[in-house]
């Protein structure tokens, strides 16, 4: 079976699914997060999207888990002037702190907004798929620490790992597939209204 | 549709220093080419402005680099990168090079400005044209190829920099004219014949301008629905004081009235009013570009 996430390179192509009728909203992701990457107060690489919606009694709350998306073609990595973000031949969206210098280029041109500007170490930073554990041979943290197993990561070059699976089995889908970034990070059961924006224009033909 | 509960969004990445900065380099690319207009291209009317022009110029590309400076986190640092990790796709990139070589001709086109050699000054004007452009071109391209955002996307970015930078240039040079002639010369009178050509440069000008803002806005309102949110944002909604009534009544509309009615533009201190009018106009219009372009959240 022709595998459409093959790279060129044999090494693994890493990737994330969430599969969203497994995650229950505990925001476990996120604060394992920032324990392991040290992340200040008031930002997070990697965060729980929490709605509710439908009236009493047909009502849901649906979740979002967001992070990098480590996309195929990252818009970042084109716009960055001096090379700082980068991607890895194993696809994963690194930024270099000895090159960046804090311009926010990137923070702008990314469709995500999943960038920030670290308040102490004035650069920018993001989630890097917890890099440094998943090269020791360990899975991203917040894979790790998901109680009902909702984030699994693994090699998408690999048809037989999970997330290969789970992706050519289930209606699997990715954020803002128009804009031809192609993200590695897969939604399963995505709520459309996760994916609606906090709106405040209404616009004058709208009843 | 769905009551957010929960969601993170971040800060305005781009703000009110990079909006000085392109309105430096605006100004700055205005006035070098008035100066260029009678040395380059032989249009004698407009010469008694080049001096002037060619030393405003350099001066604002001195000054505007140092917004930059003050926007990103690592200012020395990023001197240094800019210029030795060059990525090539990055229109950013570009722009330390021509930060670099712009002033660096203005100069050397000075020099020979002021002292009399026409020959090197027309072979300096004409490849500081391109330069120029490029200077202040590649702030809108660096706006348009942030992909995300809908309001910038869009080719006719670099354009609508071009023309509101040559619009707030002239204005510029009109009142800088008028008050070097009035105040700073033995005869204490305003060359005329320089200030009316100018005045008509700028209100042509501020046509194109105008129509280059229609054409953006009428592509929005047809676009997706980010795209007709942003112009919904800039038209009716918390921008529309500062889009449509400071940006655009009372630094194009207004100013682009005033100098085609000839009584007008016969009277200094109607022309006066255009030109500083104008000149807070783009100030504003590089503000709610800036800024409104991302105040929209995305996700």
């Amino acid at each position: 079976m022709s595998n459409p996430h093959k790279t060129k390179s044999d090494l693994p192509r890493w990737g994330m699914v969430i599969d969203l009728d497994r995650c229950v909203g505990c925001h476990t992701c996120e604060v394992v997060c920032k324990i392991e990457n040290d992340v200040p107060l008031g930002i997070w690489r990697s965060w729980v999207k929490e709605i509710e919606k439908g009236t009493y009694p047909d009502v849901i709350r649906a979740f979002r888990p967001t992070l990098c998306n480590h996309c195929e073609n990252p818009i970042c990595v084109k716009v960055c002037p001096v090379n700082a973000a980068w991607q890895r031949e194993d696809g994963i969206v690194m930024l270099d702190p000895h090159l960046c210098v804090g311009c926010r280029y990137c923070m702008s041109a990314c469709p995500y907004e999943v960038r920030y500007v670290h308040p102490t170490k004035g650069m920018i930073d993001k989630c890097d798929f917890c890099s440094t554990r998943v090269d020791a041979g360990l899975q991203p943290s917040c894979v790790e620490a998901c109680p009902s197993s909702a984030r699994i990561f693994g090699d998408l070059n690999d048809s037989k790992s999970e997330v290969a699976k789970l992706i050519a089995t289930k209606a699997a889908s990715t954020l803002k597939p128009e804009i031809g970034t192609a993200p590695r990070v897969y939604y399963i059961g995505l709520d459309v209204a996760t994916l609606e924006i906090k709106r405040e224009v209404k616009l004058i033909w709208e009843k | 549709m769905g009551k957010v509960v929960f969601d993170v969004q971040y800060q305005t990445t781009l703000a009110f220093l990079i909006s000085y900065y392109f309105y430096c380099t605006g100004l700055s690319a205005g006035s070098f080419m008035i100066s260029t207009l009678s040395y380059g291209f032989g249009l004698e009317k407009f010469k008694p402005a080049s001096k002037m022009g060619v030393v405003v110029a350099v001066l604002l590309l001195l000054l505007a680099p140092q917004f930059l400076l003050m926007q990103v986190g690592w200012p020395i640092k990023s001197v240094w990168n800019h210029f030795v990790y060059f990525n090539p796709l990055s229109s950013m990139s570009y722009g330390a090079f021509l930060l670099m070589l712009y002033p660096m001709n203005s100069v050397v086109y000075g020099i020979f400005m002021f002292q009399g050699n026409l020959k090197m000054t027309k072979i300096f004007g004409l490849i500081g044209i391109p330069l120029a452009l490029a200077v202040h071109g590649y702030t809108g391209w660096i706006l348009a190829l942030g992909v995300a955002r809908d309001y910038w996307n869009t080719g006719l970015m670099p354009i609508v920099f071009l023309f509101s930078a040559m619009v707030s240039g002239i204005s510029m040079m009109i009142l800088l004219v008028m008050a070097r002639d009035r105040f700073f010369t033995k005869e204490k009178v305003i060359n005329h014949e320089l200030i009316d050509s100018l005045a008509k440069l700028l209100g042509w000008l501020l046509v194109v301008d105008l129509f280059l803002v229609f054409c953006d806005y009428s592509v929005l309102l047809y676009s997706k629905l980010e795209a007709q949110e942003v112009a919904h944002f800039m038209l009716f909604g918390k921008m529309s004081f500062w889009f449509v009534i400071v940006e655009n009544l009372i630094g194009k509309v207004i100013p682009m009235c005033i100098v085609f009615i000839p009584g007008m533009r016969k009277s200094y201190f109607w022309l006066v009013l255009a030109a500083v009018m104008n000149m807070i106009g783009i100030l504003v219009m590089r503000i709610v570009t800036v800024y409104g372009g991302q105040a929209l959240p995305l996700m």
